[in-house]
């Protein structure tokens, strides 16, 4: 109690201001003068002043001082093993604070609006009937009910509505295709965010259908696209081709809630039917699911009251759509899960889940895996430097010897290894932009995600370095406070490293099991990635590209944009530079398929399909443009096209896939079966299948056992679509297909055009990110436990050279000297295996959603991840043990 | 080191680290509130003239007491109406005489067992 009340008044009298120079000359002079009235002679002022100045310099800063340029000098003679520390460190720093920038940003950052905590997303967990629109996030709602749960004003103080798509815009000459958020008339005041330049949207500006063409633009467009000109306010643009005028500019720094796409502009919801004309009925119908729900709850309301809150609500509603003219006749099972559906009141303060979603495991992934190589680097520095302190014992003793206390050594080991793990700290930094860097290539193009770090990200960085350092540096501390002076001085063996050998061995242990961990994920993700890409997507990719057209968006009537259509792909045929050319309704592996239930016709007896049916609509020649197989039946032919000026119809033809045919037809050919789109009671049965094909992938390459129908592009509404073509050399085709489509409509935006090994690039971005980064880290851990590995091999060998020369001596062959070393490299390579394969099951979780085709606990992985580490190992412990068995044991044994 | 004290000056004593310290606190122990040059009379009188400080031993003393903040100073005047810096002890400070005089008596009386055989 004593001594801690001591250390607080010294620690006190560090802090305490130091008293002035003048102060204390004055206090001198008046000492001077009190002598002098009683006749003596005063000396020494110069002496006390020099020691006031002494004082103001804390004493413990200069140790510091003195203890830094002695670990610089100690650490600078020792290269070899200050290069090892550093670069381990640097990576694995580097590794983490890379990682963490990206995390941070995608997971951890709140939307740069007021009160971001108070935000919560309203999500309709359950099954819904109806149809779901949009990209984004995945539980929507519908508008009237966006609109109602505003009013739940007991637990909202406001909500937004917003739905995100992409319009064609022009701001003067060329139209491009622009992300827009479709918002309700609360969306800026929920949020609270304010204009940089004339008003944003609000309630007044949604009142009615079609009747307020106003825009806000993003603070990014307005500078990027629109040049900051400061006369924005009021200008027009073009929106699909309606005149809509600018009335302000949102906030700088505000990219919408969804960080995954951020918009160039807000339009209000009332305008939905110029924004995406299929969406218009969408303000009145209960049926269309198309919103998200942003709240922001009242004060003293937390997530979970809001949840309990809206449920007799929403059970009322529920209860009222089913009972409405609009509900289509469904199941009674149907029906009961539909009214069993809820409300999820989740938190967004950083905003709506979408890019969470999609990188929150990845990304936790690999921040696990930097963590592990962090560790791992550590364990090494930490074995690194617990045995320099032993080699450095007799130094050590030595200086305690001359009467330096054991916490001033101490602190001069902790001073080197800080020393050691700041240096790699600021490598890392150096590392850490190309991480995430790499990392960030990996992310969707456009979302509002930074490669460059940023000031915490360093000071994470700095934080992960300093505590490595302690924890480093604690191990020879410790390892110091068991030194018994009087044996480092006598001892000539070596013999006082005996106990801390097994802290070395368990360390290095350490170090193979997390090299392990890291090399069995990485191993994982390779498979992954390989069996995904063997897999395939069911058609050639090679060559292939495809783009979209909607004549529609820039004004024209459904008559012409077919007719353009039609000329577009006529003259996409006849170009020399495109070897096949066809048109279909969706873009494969972006956006995919919608989906429904079909009615087949099984002889007289009606099945349902029982689970979603994907369809898409192909024009002839699509099967063989995209290289696909047809396995039964035939493909389209120029024959089922319908003549220009005939008006659409029903489906009158369709081609399924294998795996369709196979679930509801057996081994029996479905060819001349009978479908019908739906499941209702008097859903028809009239369209006949004309042929089978293998299977495609359709949203991502993971797709598989997925029922598909492709029916005749040319049997419904043809007046937009996208075109897939087979090329002979991309680049110079996509300047045929612009000079194509700009020959037929100059106005017409070409959308999304991509090659399709981009869009496999991209579709693999996730598995790619995972199988390169996980790799490197696999590589690292190897390096690194084989660095520890030889280095504790190596000493471990010189402290028995008396035993084996003695051995050898005795008779043992240099085959027994040299298993003598290896069996000890080998038992701790055993024991780190032990160690890490009930860590490998429990990463399962962690991993398990992100693998294709290959189990968390795979066998051979983990079998060819183990013989290789030990393989490794073996050649580590290979080189000191072969200059064991070559020593000459006269030689050993005189020396003693 | 800037902890030791600098003994040159203390004639004809070799005070031992420390001491000088304890000297100063106890006499303002017995004095009270004292100013530099009092403190420095009041030691050279106590012991017969054999202790003479001067400003470059005493005042760093003085300083280090204050840091630990086993003393305290505060501008003064004197009698004779001068300005001095007059030094008292702190609570801390008495509590630290009691220590140090308690560890002073039982080395004192080990090297006078230690030099003369007996207590």
């Amino acid at each position: 109690m004593r001594a801690i009340r001591e250390w607080i008044h010294r620690l006190l009298g560090t802090v305490r201001p130091s008293r002035r120079d003048d102060d204390l000359a004055e206090e001198l002079r008046a000492h001077a003068e009190l002598a002098a009235e009683r006749g003596h002679r005063a000396v020494g002022a110069s002496q006390a002043m020099d020691a006031l100045r002494d004082q103001r310099g804390l004493p413990w800063l200069d140790d510091l001082g003195r203890d830094l340029r002695y670990g610089l000098r100690i650490l600078a003679r020792s290269k070899a093993f200050t290069a090892t520390a550093l670069i381990s460190l640097a990576l694995g720093i580097g590794a983490n604070a890379g990682i963490f920038t990206l995390l941070d940003q995608v997971l951890l950052r709140p939307l740069p609006v007021r009160e971001p905590e108070r935000l919560v997303h309203i999500d309709w967990r359950g099954s819904k009937v109806g149809s779901h629109y949009g990209t984004g996030a995945p539980n929507k709602v519908s508008y009237p009910v966006c609109q109602e749960l505003e009013e739940r004003r007991e637990i909202f103080d406001g909500v937004l509505c917003r739905h995100p798509t992409e319009v064609s815009l022009s701001t003067g000459g060329e139209h491009h295709l622009t992300r827009v958020d479709v918002v309700s008339g609360s969306y800026f005041s929920v949020l609270g965010v304010r204009p940089a330049l004339g008003r944003l949207i609000e309630s007044y500006d949604n009142r009615q259908p079609g009747a307020h063409p106003v825009v806000v633009v993003s603070h990014d467009f307005w500078t990027n696209r629109l040049g900051a000109a400061a006369n924005i306010v009021g200008r027009r643009v073009l929106i699909n081709n309606h005149p809509m005028t600018i009335i302000g500019v949102a906030a700088a720094g505000f990219r919408g809630v969804d960080r995954a796409s951020p918009p160039a502009l807000w339009i209000p919801a009332m305008m939905i039917g110029q924004a995406d004309h299929e969406l218009d009925v969408g303000l009145e119908s209960r049926r269309l699911f198309w919103m998200d729900a942003v709240g922001r709850l009242q004060p003293g309301v937390d997530a979970a009251q809001a949840r309990a809150r809206l449920r007799p609500w929403f059970m009322q509603t529920l209860q009222a759509d089913v009972e409405h003219a609009d509900f289509p006749p469904v199941s009674p099972e149907q029906r009961r899960r539909f009214l069993a559906s809820t409300l999820e009141v989740l938190p967004a303060a950083r905003g709506v889940a979408t890019l969470q979603a999609r990188l929150e495991r990845p990304l936790r992934v690999l921040m696990a895996g930097a963590l592990l190589l962090l560790m791992l680097a550590s364990l090494n520095v930490a074995g690194l430097l617990l045995a320099r302190g032993l080699a450095r014992a007799r130094e050590i003793a030595t200086r305690m010897a001359v009467g330096a206390s054991r916490g001033r050594v101490a602190r001069q080991l902790l001073v080197e290894s800080l020393l050691i793990t700041a240096g790699g700290g600021l490598l890392g930094v150096v590392v850490a932009p190309l991480v995430s860097r790499v990392l960030r290539s990996f992310i969707p193009q456009g979302a509002d995600v930074s490669a460059s770090i940023d000031q915490r990200v360093l000071l994470f960085a700095l934080v992960v370095s300093v505590i490595t350092g302690v924890v480093c540096g604690v191990a020879p501390v410790f390892q110091l406070k068991r030194l018994h002076l009087g044996a480092v001085m006598t001892d000539r063996s070596g013999a006082l490293g005996r106990r801390s050998v097994h802290l070395r061995k368990l360390l290095v242990a350490g170090q193979i099991a997390f090299a392990l961990i890291l090399l069995v994920t990485a191993g994982l993700f390779v498979q992954t990635l390989t069996r995904l890409y063997t897999k395939g997507t069911g058609f050639d990719t090679a060559n292939l590209m495809m783009f979209s057209l909607d004549p529609t968006s820039v004004g024209h009537s459904n008559e012409r944009a077919e007719q353009i259509m039609r000329d577009v792909l006529r003259r996409l045929q006849q170009e020399p530079e495109i070897e096949r050319a066809a048109l279909a309704s969706s873009q494969i592996l972006n956006g995919g398929m919608a989906g429904g239930p079909l009615t087949i016709d099984l002889g007289g007896e009606r099945r349902i399909t029982d689970r979603t049916v994907f369809r898409m609509r192909v024009t002839p020649g699509f099967i063989e443009t995209l290289g696909m197989q047809l396995v039964d039946g035939r493909d389209y032919t120029d024959r089922d096209v319908r003549p220009p000026g005939e008006e659409p119809g029903p489906y009158r033809m369709a081609i399924v896939n294998e795996t369709f045919a196979r679930r509801y037809f057996g081994n029996r050919s479905p060819v001349g079966a009978r479908v019908g789109p739906g499941n209702r009671p008097d859903t028809e049965t009239n369209v006949p299948i004309v042929g089978v094909v293998r299977e495609i992938s359709r949203v991502d390459m993971r797709d598989r056992d997925v029922d598909q129908i492709f029916y005749n592009f040319w049997d419904n509404q043809s007046e937009n679509g996208t075109f897939y073509v087979r090329v002979r050399n991309p680049e110079s085709a996509a300047g045929a297909i612009h000079a194509i489509v700009a020959d037929v409509d100059p106005r017409l935006p070409v959308n999304n055009m991509t090659t399709f090994d981009d869009q496999i690039e991209r579709a693999l971005s996730n598995e790619r990110a995972l199988a390169t980064l996980s790799t490197g880290f696999g590589v690292l851990a190897l390096i690194i436990s084989i660095v520890g590995l030889y280095g504790v091999m190596a000493f471990l060998t010189a402290q028995r050279r008396k035993e084996i020369g003695l051995r050898i001596a005795l008779g043992a062959t240099r085959r027994d000297a040299v298993w003598l070393v290896v069996r000890d490299a080998l038992l701790m390579v055993a024991a780190g295996i032990l160690v890490a394969l009930p860590a490998v099951r429990a990463l399962r979780r962690l991993v398990e959603a992100q693998l294709f085709d290959v189990t968390a606990f795979d066998g051979p992985t983990i079998a060819i991840a183990a013989a290789s580490l030990a393989l490794v190992a073996l050649t580590a412990a290979m080189l000191p043990a072969l200059r064991a068995a070559r020593m000459d044991p006269n030689a050993v044994l005189r020396v003693e | 080191m800037a902890n030791e004290v600098e003994c040159s000056y203390v004639e004809r004593a070799d005070v031992l680290r420390g001491t000088l310290d304890l000297m100063v606190l106890q006499t303002l122990e017995t004095t009270g509130a004292q100013h530099g040059y009092d403190i420095a009379a009041r030691l050279e009188q106590v012991s017969r003239g054999k202790l003479q400080l001067n400003m470059g031993t005493l005042y760093p003393a003085l300083m280090r007491l204050e840091q630990r903040g086993l003393v305290r100073g505060k501008w003064g005047t004197t009698e004779t109406n001068r300005k001095a810096r007059y030094y008292d002890l702190s609570a801390a400070g008495r509590r630290q005489l009691e220590k140090e005089k308690q560890a002073w008596d039982q080395m004192a009386g080990i090297i006078q067992t230690v030099l003369h055989g007996k207590a």
